[in-house]
Order: C-alpha cells, then structure tokens, then sequence
C-alpha cells in the first residue's frame, strides 16, 4: 500500500499498523505489543490516551467501511481508562460538553470529530470488549471467528474532517501593536507587561516582532 | 530575554522555592517514578534501585543548583498506600513530592491517606484538572495539599486562549475557572501548567501560553513539554535507533520552557535525572546571565550560576 492509498483509508494517521484493508476486523491492543497477520486485520495499534486517542480510531475506523468490527484487548491504561472510555463512546455517545457518557477516563472528552462521525462510528462497528485479555491466542481465536462471520462493508467510506476550535488565539485577534498574544506587551527591552506597547519591538532594541512573531530589523 | 511588570509568585514548597521572574530561581525539574503502563515498577524493579534513584535526585539537585521534586505515579486504588508509602521512606521527612494521579477516585483516595499521614504540606497535588469531580473538591476541602498543578488543557481549544479560559472561566466545561477552584478550596500555591499536546494540535501553544499566563496571574506556570516529543510519530520509530537523538529532543524541548519564561518542568522518568540536570544548570545559568545584565535580576543563593563555576 503505498501513502496515498494510505492516506486515504485512514487519514488521521498514528501510530498503526495496517493490513488488509477489505478485512472486517481491527484491533485497538491498548498497550501490549501483539502482532497480527496483515491479511487478517485491517488496522490495528496502541491506543494511550482517552481524548486525542480515540479520536484518531473513530476517524480511522469510519474511512473504511469494511472495518465492522473492533476489538479492544489487553491490559488498559493506568489512570487515563482509554480502553473504558472507547467502550463508553460506542456505547454512549457524547453530552453536549463533549464529555463521553460514563467514561471513567481521565479527561474523557472529544472535541475535534463530529456528532456525525461518532455517530456513524457507533453504527457502524461492533465492538468486542476483551479488555484486561494479555493471551494473544484468545484474541486471535476472536480475530478468527469474527473472519468466519461474514461481515459486509457498511457502504460509503466516511471522511471524518478536524472539528476546529474557536482558535481565539489566532493572529485574527491580534492587535497590530502587540506580539506573542493579545494581552502581552514586549517592550524594546524584553519587559513583559498588559498594556499595548509604544513600540512593537522585543528581545532586543535593533529588531520587531510583528502580530505574528516575525522578527525583522528595526 | 523576559521581565515580567507584573509581581512574580514565589512559593515555598517544603524548602523548594517556585517561581518569580525568569533568571531568578532555579527551574525546578519533576521527575517520575514508579509509572509503569502496565503495573508497578515496585513489581518489577528491586525497591533499593527505585529508592537510589529518588536519592540521586536529590543529590543532582544539591550538585547543580538546579531544584527538583520527585513525582510518584499512582495510577490505580491498589498502589494508593504502596506508593506513598514508598515516597516517605525513601525521602528525608523535610523534602517535598508531588503526587500523579489521573483518575479521579484515586486522587481522592489519595488526598485523604496524605492527610491521616499528615503529610500534606509538603504535597505538590498532580493535577487540578477539568475532570475534577465535586466529590474531589470536597475532600480537597478537608484534605489541603500545600500545592498544587492546575492544568490548562482544554479539549475544545487548543489555543493559548483555550488553555486561559479553562484556567480563568472554566471554558464552558466547568462551572467554575480552575484557578478559583484551587483557591476555594485553600491550596496556597499554585502552579500552572500549559498542558502540553502532540504535534498538528497547536503544540506550539503551549509555550506560547506559559508568558500570557505568568502575566496574567503572577503564578509559576511550566508544563511537561516532554509528552509533546514522546508522541511524535516519526520519532517513535527512529528513536530505536537512535536513542541519542530521542534524549536530545526529550531533554532539549525542557530548554524551551525555561526561555519562554516557565519556572519548571515536568521532564518524564526520574532514571532521566543524569540528562536533565546539567542541561537545566546550563539554561538557568545563561538566562540569569541575561536577567541580570538586563534587568538587574539577581539570581538566588542556591541558583546554578552561584553553584557552578
């Protein structure tokens, strides 16, 4: 598969492993380091944190409509409950904070894929709860029996867009007199304080910082 | 080089002082222990090995100048009392130690065997965050860590504004900002972190962030900038090669904290300690140089340029 072919099928990247990708099977091994036969498995990988994380499975997994079924085994991660968390999306959606309905993760939010896409991820994978499982042959036999079940590609790939934040930070915010951020002032000699500067200099007296950080002479 | 107009902080944790302006103490480096993402390094490792790291810490620290605090993993209900315990064994009784905890429930476990110990003023609480339950703020009431990491991450916004509002206002998530959370519920000294993220999530922000928010509160503000190296894709594979050129990513993108004006760091594993002090001592050392030359900040007595030649 070359990085186009790539690119397309999961275009959120990670850190992942891909193979088959008619196959209707991935797996999410939290942290163990199993190992699958490419032409059984569509995708599969490490999964470590509950927000960003997950949300790179659900966009990965709704960019191919053959993947109809996800496999969460091995031992879950300390503290985050990314495995949990994963679940308790599938099972439950998001509330209007983002907030993934009784997860016991950490900082169990997702924010930058849609209502859609988690959607259309709850509908169209079944997901196998083999959390805490660390014999890689029962996962295997899992792989094995979920190949025999005939499972049909969902239909239309689903390409899952970044949901962009409010970004307030962004240069359209900025005054043209200030640098590094809205409410600083960098003075000719480093001095950082809340006032909009008299001049737009910083670090050093022979050169400017624009709004944007470009640094030019004075 | 930076001077901030705005009154600097500077607390005392446990004879660890934390923050003011840039040059004028030294970083303070967090390292962590006994984090394992499968179980306890307690189980795998011999105790007098995890034990001679923690006291080489502090050696390192008394060598360079350059402040450290340990940080103990405490990822599940069951390490709750073995961690803790291992802590104050392996401490002297007057040394702080910072306390990192995910979960929720655990964090409240915590807090209340810190306090039947009596341990919690010399307790950095790792971290006030956005998953704060009321149940937490509760037994924070009654069980007071002298200090405590109050997070800026902020999920809806990655931006230097995002982690602002989720400090200030509580973003729309919370009721309530974190930072008046934190002094609601009676910690003293607060220290702010960025929230470090992996890159193409405005990764930059995060040192962005660490000026705006020292401007805006006075507080000591860092992050574990570390998190942000250790996720990058490419590295992950390259690195099995190349371990040295891993460290020097690892140790170097500390570096950046200290010159946006961060006051510490939260570095990744404590068997890091060898990598990291030196290169702190020489980062405080070249910014106090300059706070000095041209601010007129003087450098504390224990700081790295008044330790090392």
């Amino acid at each position: 598969m070359d990085e186009e072919d790539l690119a397309r099928l999961y275009p959120w990247g990670g850190d992942i492993r891909v193979g088959n990708p008619l196959s209707p099977v991935a797996v999410v091994t939290m942290a163990e380091d199993f190992r699958f036969d490419p032409d059984q498995v569509a995708i599969y990988g490490n999964l470590k944190t509950e927000n960003l994380g997950i949300e790179k499975i659900v966009a990965n997994v709704v960019s191919n409509p053959n993947i109809r079924l996800l496999i969460l085994c091995g031992r879950e991660i300390k503290g985050h409950r990314s495995g949990n968390t994963l679940a308790a999306l599938h099972a439950n959606g998001v509330d209007d904070g983002g907030k993934v309905i009784g997860a016991k993760g950490a900082v169990p939010y997702i924010e930058n894929v849609s209502r859609e896409a988690i959607e259309r991820f709850q509908q169209q994978v079944e997901i196998m709860d083999l959390l805490e499982v660390v014999d890689q042959d029962a996962v295997q036999k899992a792989v094995d029996d979920a190949l025999g079940r005939g499972l049909e590609c969902f239909g239309d790939p689903y390409m899952a867009e970044v949901v962009s934040s409010s970004a307030s930070s962004t240069g359209t915010h900025l005054k043209e007199d200030v640098s590094l951020h809205r409410t600083l002032s960098i003075d000719l000699y480093g001095e950082i304080g809340s006032m909009a500067p008299q001049l737009p200099l910083n670090l050093h007296r022979e050169i400017t910082t624009d709004l944007y950080g470009a640094i030019g002479a004075s | 080089m930076y001077h901030f107009s705005k009154e600097q902080q500077v607390f005392d944790i446990s004879g660890v002082p934390v923050g003011g302006q840039p040059g004028e103490y030294p970083t303070v480096l967090f390292g962590t222990v006994l984090y394992r993402r499968k179980g306890s390094a307690l189980e795998v490792k011999p105790r007098e090995e995890v034990t001679s790291q923690v006291e080489r810490h502090l050696d390192l620290a008394e060598l360079t100048g350059v402040s450290g605090i340990v940080d103990v993993f405490i990822g599940d209900m069951e390490h709750v009392k073995p961690h803790v315990d291992f802590i104050l064994e392996a401490l002297p009784d007057d040394k702080p130690f910072s306390v990192d905890m995910p979960e929720a429930e655990v964090r409240v476990e915590t807090l209340k065997y810190l306090g039947e110990l009596g341990v919690l003023d010399r307790v950095v609480y790792n971290s006030l965050n956005l998953g704060v339950t009321d149940e937490e703020i509760e037994t924070l009431r009654d069980n007071t860590p002298k200090a405590s990491i109050v997070l800026g991450y902020n999920p809806k916004d990655f931006s230097c504004d995002g982690r602002m509002n989720i400090l200030e206002t509580g973003a729309g998530i919370l009721d309530q900002g974190l930072v008046d959370i934190a002094k609601d519920v009676g910690i003293e000294s607060l220290l702010l972190d960025t929230g470090a993220v992996p890159f193409a999530h405005n990764a930059c922000e995060t040192l962005r962030a660490i000026p705006v928010l020292k401007n805006k509160w006075g507080y000591p503000t860092g992050c574990a900038i570390h998190n942000t190296v250790e996720s990058w894709l490419w590295m992950k594979e390259y690195r099995k090669e190349h371990k040295e050129s891993y460290n020097i990513c690892d140790m170097g993108s500390n570096g950046l904290v200290v010159q946006m004006g961060g006051d510490y760091v939260f570095y990744g594993p404590l068997r890091n300690q060898e990598l990291i002090f030196p290169f702190a001592a020489m980062v405080d050392t070249l910014m106090s140089e300059g706070a000095e030359d041209y601010f007129g900040v003087k450098p504390s007595k224990t700081h790295p340029r008044n330790r090392l030649d």
